[in-house]
C-alpha cells in the first residue's frame, strides 16, 4: 500500500514537472555540450577526445549546472504546492506526510536522472561509435556520479522549500546554498591551503605537504566529493575549475565518495521532513 | 461480583473481566485494545456487541494561537454519524483553522480530534479513509487536464475512471474533461473540486464553503448533492455564509464568533432559546386605530408596528388566528398574510453580535 500510494505521488510529480520543458531542453543543452566538449574540449587535440578526457573537461561545467537545475526541479515542490493551495488536498487524501516528500523525492528525482541519462546518453553513444575502445564503465560512472550530485542538491532544495513560507524565498534560500558550496566554500579551502602551502609550489606542481585538514575540508563540499569520485574511478585529472595538482590521501576512496553523497542526501531529507511535519498548511 | 474470561470480538484473545449482575459495562481487549461492551448476566460474563462509535467527528478542546490571534478558542462538538451539521461564523471567525485541523493540515496548540473514533494526529492516514474534504481553496494541477487530476486522486482513493469521468460530467465540466486545469474559471475549479471531494464515495464529507465562487445551478446542484448523500447516510459537516441554504439542509448548526463556539443546536431549539418569535405580515385595505387597538388588547403580543396599509405583528406562533379574528371584528378588510418564522439569519446576527 505504502509502495502504491508512494508511485502514485511520484508519477503525478514527474507528469506534472515534465511539462517544465526546458528541463527537457537542458537534457539536449547538456547533450550537445558534451558532444562539443569531446571534439573540441582539448585545445591541442583533432577530433574525437576519449571518454576521460571529454568527462575532465566537462567536470567544472556540470558541477555548477546540475545542482542549478535540481534546485529549480526542488525549490517549489513543497511551498509551491501550498501556494497554489493543492496542498490541502494532497495531504487531505490518505497518505501521510512522510509519502508525500519521498513521493516528490522520487519523482523529481527521476526526472533529473531522466534528463541526465539522456542528454549525457546520447552524446556517450555519439562519442563512443567515433573513438577506438571507448571507456563505457568509465561513462556509465560519470553519469551515476552526476545524478547523484543532483540528488544532493534536489535533496537540499526540498529542505528550502519546506523552510520558508514563499517560494521567491526558498529559491532564494537554496541559490544561496549552491553559491555558498559551489563557490565560497571551495574558495575559502583553497584560500586557506595557499595561505598555509603559499602559492608557487602549487602553480609549478613542486611536491609539497598538503595538510591533512584539507582533504577532510573537501569532502563537506559535494562539488570535490564529484570531482574525487570521478577521479578515483575514472582516473586522475586537473580540471580548470580545480587546477591545484593534488594526489588523493590513502582513505579516499570512490566508497567513501558515494557514502558522503548519500550522506548529503539522508540529511537535506531529514531536516526536510522535520520542517514539512510540523508546518501548518 | 462476577469474573469471567471472555473472546473478545476482534482479535479472538481471552482476557478476564469483573462486574456486578445486571451491569454493562464497555471493557477493553487487554490484547488489541479495542472496546467489548459486556453484559454481566446471573450466569456471568457474556458479550453482546462491539461499542458502536456514534459520532462521526468529535472536535474536544481545540486551541490554535497564530503569533497574536488566538484564531480558535476551546472549542468542542461533536458531529452524530448520518447528520448534516452546519458550521456558521463570521468572516475570520475561525472555521477554516478549525476544519483544517480536523484533517491533520493544521496542528493545533490544544485539543484533540476523532473521525470515526480515529486520533487524526495518530491514525490520520485511517481516518482520511473516510473522508471527502473540499477545502476553501480549491486547487488543482493546472498542467494536467481535468480527468488527469481527477485520475490522480481517485488513484489515492480507490476510485474508478469511470467514477471520474461520470462525476466530471455531472458537475456540468463535461466539455472541459481533456481542458487543462489552468484555464478553467473559479466556478469550473470550484464545480472539479466538488467532483474531487466524492470520490470513492467516503462516508463523511467535511466541506468548507461549498458553494463559494458558484452560480445559482451550481448552488442548487451543491444543495441536492448534500441532500441526496444524507439520504445514503453519510455524515456531513459544512461550512458557509449563505444561511438559506444551510437552513434547508442542516440538522444542526454551530455558531463560531471570534474563535469561540457560541452556540450548537438545531435551528428551531436556537430560536427558541433566543426567545425569537414568528412575524405576522398583514396587508389591509385602510388601517384605522381601532384596529391597532384591537391587536395589542391580545395577550401573546410582543410588538405591533404600522407602515402604510401594512400592519407587523410579533406574537407567539399559536394566536395568529386570534390577530385576524380581532382586525375582521374592528372592521379591518386583510386583502394579504403572511407569516415568518425565525430564520437561522436572525439567530446567527444574535449569536454574533459585537
Ligand atoms: N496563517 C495564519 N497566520 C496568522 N493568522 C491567521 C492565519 N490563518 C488564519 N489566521 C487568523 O485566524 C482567524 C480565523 O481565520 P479563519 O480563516 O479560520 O476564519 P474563517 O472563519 O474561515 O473566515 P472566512 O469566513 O473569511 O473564511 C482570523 O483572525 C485570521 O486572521
Ligand atoms: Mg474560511
Amino acid at each position: 500500500m505504502f509502495s502504491n500510494i508512494l508511485f502514485s505521488i511520484a508519477k503525478k510529480e514527474f507528469m506534472d514537472n515534465i511539462r517544465n520543458k526546458w528541463v527537457l531542453i537542458l537534457s539536449v543543452i547538456f547533450a550537445i555540450l558534451t558532444i562539443v566538449f569531446s571534439l573540441f574540449g582539448s585545445i591541442f587535440g583533432t577530433g574525437w577526445q576519449d571518454i576521460q578526457g571529454t568527462v575532465s573537461s566537462m567536470i567544472a561545467i556540470v558541477q555548477i549546472f546540475i545542482p542549478i537545475i535540481a534546485i529549480i526541479l526542488g525549490y517549489s515542490a513543497i511551498i509551491g504546492e501550498i501556494e497554489r493551495g493543492s496542498m490541502s488536498s494532497l495531504l487531505a487524501l490518505p497518505t501521510t506526510r512522510l509519502e508525500v516528500l519521498v513521493g516528490k523525492l522520487f519523482g523529481l528525482g527521476s526526472i533529473l536522472a531522466v534528463s541526465i541519462l539522456i542528454g549525457f546518453g546520447i552524446a556517450g553513444v555519439i562519442i563512443a561509435v567515433n573513438i577506438p575502445n571507448p571507456d563505457i564503465v568509465g561513462f556509465l560512472i560519470f553519469i551515476g556520479a552526476t545524478i547523484l550530485l543532483g540528488l544532493v542538491f534536489l535533496s537540499m532544495a526540498l529542505f528550502f522549500s519546506t523552510l520558508f513560507k514563499k517560494r521567491s524565498s526558498a529559491i532564494g534560500g537554496a541559490i544561496f546554498l549552491w553559491i555558498l558550496f559551489i563557490m565560497i566554500i571551495p574558495m575559502i579551502v583553497q584560500g586557506l591551503l595557499i595561505a598555509e602551502v603559499g602559492i608557487e609550489p602549487l602553480m609549478t606542481g613542486e611536491k609539497v605537504q598538503i595538510p591533512d585538514w584539507y582533504y577532510g575540508a573537501q569532502l563537506v563540499d559535494p562539488g570535490s566529493v564529484y570531482n574525487s569520485l570521478i577521479a578515483l574511478t575514472i582516473g586522475s585529472m586537473s580540471t580548470p575549475g580545480n587546477p591545484l595538482q593534488i594526489t588523493y590521501p590513502s582513505y579516499y576512496s570512490s566508497g567513501l565518495m558515494t557514502l558522503i553523497f548519500i550522506i548529503w542526501i539522508a540529511i537535506f531529507f531529514v531536516l526536510a521532513y522535520w520542517r514539512f511535519s510540523k508546518k501548518d498548511i | 461480583m462476577i469474573t469471567k474470561t471472555v473472546e473478545c470480538r476482534y482479535c479472538k484473545s481471552d482476557f478476564t473481566v469483573t462486574g456486578n449482575p445486571g451491569e454493562k459495562l464497555s471493557i477493553p481487549c487487554f490484547n488489541c485494545n479495542k472496546k467489548n461492551v459486556v453484559t454481566f448476566s446471573d450466569k456471568g460474563g457474556e458479550f453482546v456487541e462491539s461499542v458502536p462509535v456514534s459520532y462521526a467527528l468529535e472536535v474536544s478542546g481545540l486551541v490554535k494561537i497564530y503569533k497574536n490571534v488566538k484564531a480558535v478558542d476551546n472549542i468542542s462538538f461533536k458531529v452524530r454519524k448520518g447528520e448534516v451539521f452546519g458550521f456558521l461564523g463570521p468572516n475570520g471567525a475561525g472555521k477554516t483553522t478549525t476544519i483544517k485541523s480536523m484533517l491533520d493540515l493544521i496542528h493545533g496548540d490544544a485539543g484533540q480530534i476523532t473521525i470515526n473514533g480515529l486520533d487524526v494526529r495518530i491514525n490520520g492516514k485511517e481516518a482520511k479513509k473516510l473522508v471527502g474534504y473540499l477545502p476553501e481553496k480549491v486547487a488543482f494541477y493546472d498542467n494536467l487536464t481535468a480527468l488527469q487530476n481527477l485520475l490522480f486522486y481517485a488513484e489515492m482513493k480507490h476510485a474508478s475512471k469511470d467514477e471520474c469521468k461520470v462525476l466530471i460530467e455531472e458537475f456540468g465540466l463535461g466539455d472541459a474533461v481533456k481542458k487543462k486545469v489552468g484555464t478553467f474559471s473559479k466556478g469550473m475549479v470550484q464545480r472539479l473540486g466538488v467532483a474531487r471531494t466524492l470520490l470513492g464515495n467516503p462516508p463523511i464529507y467535511i466541506l468548507d464553503e461549498p458553494t463559494e465562487g458558484l452560480d445559482a445551478r451550481g448552488v442548487v446542484l451543491i444543495r441536492n448533492k448534500i441532500k441526496e448523500l444524507k439520504q445514503q447516510g453519510a455524515t456531513i459537516f459544512v461550512s458557509s455564509h449563505i444561511l438559506s441554504e444551510i437552513q434547508a439542509v442542516c440538522d444542526r448548526v454551530g455558531i463560531i464568533s471570534k474563535g469561540v463556539l457560541v452556540a450548537q443546536d438545531t435551528v428551531a431549539e436556537l430560536s427558541k432559546k433566543l426567545n425569537l418569535k414568528p412575524k405576522l405580515t398583514l396587508e389591509l385595505e385602510k388601517v384605522s386605530d381601532a384596529v391597532v387597538d384591537a391587536i395589542k388588547k391580545i395577550s401573546g403580543i410582543y410588538d405591533v408596528k404600522t407602515i402604510g396599509c401594512m400592519i407587523h405583528v410579533v406574537c407567539d406562533s399559536n394566536i395568529s388566528a386570534k390577530v385576524i379574528v380581532a382586525i375582521v371584528n374592528a372592521g379591518g378588510n386583510i386583502v394579504n398574510l403572511q407569516t415568518q418564522t425565525p430564520s437561522l439569519e436572525e439567530v446567527f446576527l444574535k449569536y454574533t453580535e459585537e
